[in-house]
């Protein structure tokens, strides 16, 4: 699984701020990301398997494997709804 | 993850990075200044880099002094520029070329594009120009009558 090439993500005070670019910068189609977001966001930069990034989210944060599991497929589930997934 | 919530100015830099890099940028604006025109809030503005020179009813984003970020027409070129937002009737004088940052090249009204360049739209900015004083006339009347209505009425104390 991998992201679609284009994306800016940048802080903005305070906040990861993610926009789709590629000829128009669509600031409307910005999202917030939390640090988990991130964590993920950054992995499937360089193309993670769900698995893996389960696996990296239990590394990375003290949580049960189901809230882990639930936590990736929610955020897969929202970027396939935003068209942000090769 | 969820819609950004973070203000216009906060994203001004990346705003200018993405137009520097040479991307068009499509944005909400708030504000009531360019009604009817764009309407902040629920129509999108498309900006790209500045032209060479801007021109008479040109739509360019620049910064006041005070920091503010302004959309509005220019409405006379010299020095320097005369600018308005099509819902106002007091020019802005003296806005220099330095405090330019981006140029409208098309908006998204009700979800349809307009081009800037469209001979509909040039028309447009025409009309809405040389209509500016009966407008502003008819507030004035309009304003005037209320404001005698309610003396008369007793209400407005």
């Amino acid at each position: 699984m991998k992201l679609k090439d284009g994306f800016i993500l940048r802080t903005v005070a305070g906040e990861t701020v993610v926009l789709p670019t590629g000829g128009v910068t669509n600031f409307d189609m910005m999202i917030t990301l939390n640090d988990t977001g991130r964590f993920l966001w950054e992995l499937l930069a360089k193309g993670t398997e769900r698995d893996e990034l389960v696996e990296a989210l239990l590394g990375e944060y003290e949580v049960a494997p189901e809230t882990a599991e639930r936590s990736v497929d929610a955020f897969v589930a929202r970027l396939k709804e935003l068209d942000f997934l090769a | 993850m969820h819609k950004a919530s973070v203000r216009l100015e906060q994203l001004m830099p990346i705003i200018l990075e993405q137009i520097k890099a040479g991307e068009s940028v499509q944005f909400t604006p708030q504000g009531t200044s360019m009604r009817p025109t764009i309407y902040g809030g629920r129509d999108q503005v498309v900006l790209s880099a500045l032209p060479e020179k801007l021109r008479k009813y040109d739509l360019p984003l620049y910064r006041r002094d005070n920091g503010q970020y302004v959309l509005h027409r220019i409405l006379k070129v010299g020095e320097s520029y005369t600018c308005i937002g099509d819902n106002q009737y007091e020019y802005e004088e003296g806005v220099r070329q330095d405090q330019m940052l981006a140029l409208a090249k098309g908006f998204i009204r009700k979800g349809k594009y307009h081009s800037v360049d469209s001979v509909s739209y040039k028309c447009y900015c025409r009309f809405w120009h040389y209509t500016r004083f009966l407008r502003h006339f008819w507030y004035w009347l309009c304003g005037g009558i209320k404001r005698r209505t309610a003396k008369l009425f007793g209400k407005g104390k």
